[in-house]
């Protein structure tokens, strides 16, 4: 539960360059949210 | 995963990526890739921290690299040009609505993926939350304390990045996983660097932290980010410049109304000038020794009252290099040296942690002095560029510099030390050179120094 507190603030660009805050990725529904190495 | 979409979304749930690296970077990624899923894009690395990944050379020079690497080739992944961050390690989490975490994996090296069908598993209507946590395994313990053993005599090694890569695959996970509610962590400096470091850490462990700061201004904001990275709100701000005896004891008499739990002597400055203080003291003096002496000392009663209150001095390891000298410690007749100043005041925080240990044995605070190797803060960028220019590309981040102020504030496992010195979680000695020692008689001399420089400052008239 702390790893999603920790992480639901924060916001990040998309590829396109918009904002979005990582809680709204579960608000609605679950994410599988994928942490890569790089793009690559 | 790629390949699965469709299955994670059968399940009601939808695929998200975060990657490093620039956003062309990103959207080429997103091309190639044929996907129509969220990729965000976390250039400074806080959303992969604040998900506890793992990041580091070590890491990928895994004897299980080459199969790991044959295992991915197998399931079709191919590795084009690196593009983002080399060094970061991923992870998976299963996140449902409200916050619970359903499913975590921490890669643990290069390669290292967890199997699809679990996470799909965690997917499934009324699974039970299943969250793995990487191990560190036995093998990992041995091969840090054998490579410590290596790179610790060389010193470079040691303080750097790699050191503290090393250093923590002796590291116990476990000694963090710790419930700070209703514990208060007092910090100075706290709004930059390791200080911050610390604070953030301890809040995210469930502290009420108080940032003790010269600046408000500087203090809020970091406060804000710290609320907003934790979701905490017990974090409060408190003027302090503990280079002005003054002002201690007025933050005193503000912050001595509750009991302390944790008192972090974190503040410090690196002059290239002789400044004087309002008080007539030296600033590296002042701010490394006279100032944090006199907040203990008017702190001790509200840490009393916290069974098992612990005090911790943020030293550095430059105070190998010099020896305890009261001749002079305001730089009065001597040629100014600034860096020499913060080592011999950085070599007194150790004696004097050493001291308020032995003075407060029987109240049970506990008290120990640490160093945080080198790190990239921005007092280092500005106080010793040289230095930073030569060393940066091996430096240790903030966090990582604060991982043994936070584990000292902490851990049960710190329960059982006081008056010692740390460095990466472990006892150190605290002389390399013969030179150094100092004598019973000079360790009481400084404690009466201190006494007194305290006391004269209130009773001179303010310069």
């Amino acid at each position: 539960m702390r790893a999603a507190t920790k992480l639901s603030g924060i916001e990040l660009p998309d590829w396109r360059g918009e904002v979005v805050r990582l809680g709204s990725l579960w608000e609605e529904r679950p994410v599988v949210l994928v942490f890569i190495r790089h793009f690559g | 995963m790629r390949d699965r979409i469709g299955e994670i979304r059968s399940r009601g749930a939808e695929l998200a990526i975060v990657g490093n690296g620039a956003q062309h970077f990103a959207a080429a990624f997103r091309e190639d890739q044929k996907l129509d899923c969220p990729i965000l894009i976390d250039t400074e690395l806080c959303a992969y921290r604040a998900a506890g990944l793992r990041r580091g050379r070590v890491e990928l020079l895994s004897p299980r690299l080459p199969r790991n690497a044959l295992r991915a080739l197998r399931a079709g992944y191919r590795q084009t040009s690196v593009q983002g961050d080399p060094w970061q390690l991923g992870g998976v989490f299963v996140i449902r609505p409200g916050g619970e975490l359903a499913y975590r994996y921490v890669s643990r090296e290069a390669g290292d993926h967890p199997p699809v069908d679990t996470i799909l598993e965690a997917l499934a209507e009324g699974a039970p939350a299943v969250a793995e946590e990487a191990p560190r395994g036995r093998l990992e313990a041995w091969l840090g304390k054998g490579l410590s053993a290596l790179v610790d005599p060389t010193i470079v090694l040691s303080f750097d990045r790699t050191g503290f890569r090393i250093h923590s695959l002796a590291f116990r996970p476990e000694d963090l996983d710790v419930d700070l509610a209703g514990r208060r962590c007092l910090v100075t400096g706290a709004n930059s660097g390791i200080g911050f470091e610390t604070a953030l850490a301890l809040a995210d462990l469930g502290a009420d932290v108080v940032l003790l700061c010269r600046s408000a201004e500087r203090g809020e904001e970091a406060a804000r980010r710290i609320r907003e990275q934790t979701g905490s709100r017990a974090v409060a701000v408190e003027t302090l410049d503990v280079s002005s005896l003054a002002s201690v004891r007025a933050a005193a008499a503000r912050l001595a109304g509750a009991p302390v739990d944790v008192l972090v002597h974190n503040a410090g400055v690196l002059p290239s000038e002789r400044v004087e203080t309002p008080d007539g003291l030296e600033l590296t003096w002042a701010t490394h020794v006279v100032g944090p002496f006199l907040l203990t000392k008017l702190l001790l009663p509200a840490l009393e009252r916290s069974p098992g209150a612990r005090v911790i001095w943020v030293s550095s390891g430059g105070m190998y290099t010099r020896r305890l000298n009261l001749d002079d410690p305001n730089w009065a007749w001597r040629a100014y040296d600034g860096v020499v100043a913060y080592a011999e005041t950085k070599r007194a925080q150790v004696v004097l942690a050493e001291l308020w240990a032995r003075k407060l044995a029987r109240s049970g605070v506990l008290v120990n002095a640490m160093h945080p190797g080198w790190a990239d803060t921005p007092s280092v960028r500005s106080s010793i560029s040289g230095f930073y220019r030569l060393t940066r590309a091996i430096l240790r981040t903030p966090a990582e510099g604060a991982d043994t102020v936070v584990w000292l504030a902490a851990s049960e496992a710190a329960r059982a030390h006081s008056g010692r010195f740390f460095f990466d979680r472990e006892p150190r000695r605290t002389h390399l050179l013969p030179f150094t020692r100092e004598s019973e008689r000079d360790r009481k001399a400084l404690w009466r120094l201190c006494e007194r420089a305290a006391a004269e400052a209130q009773s001179a008239p303010a310069r």
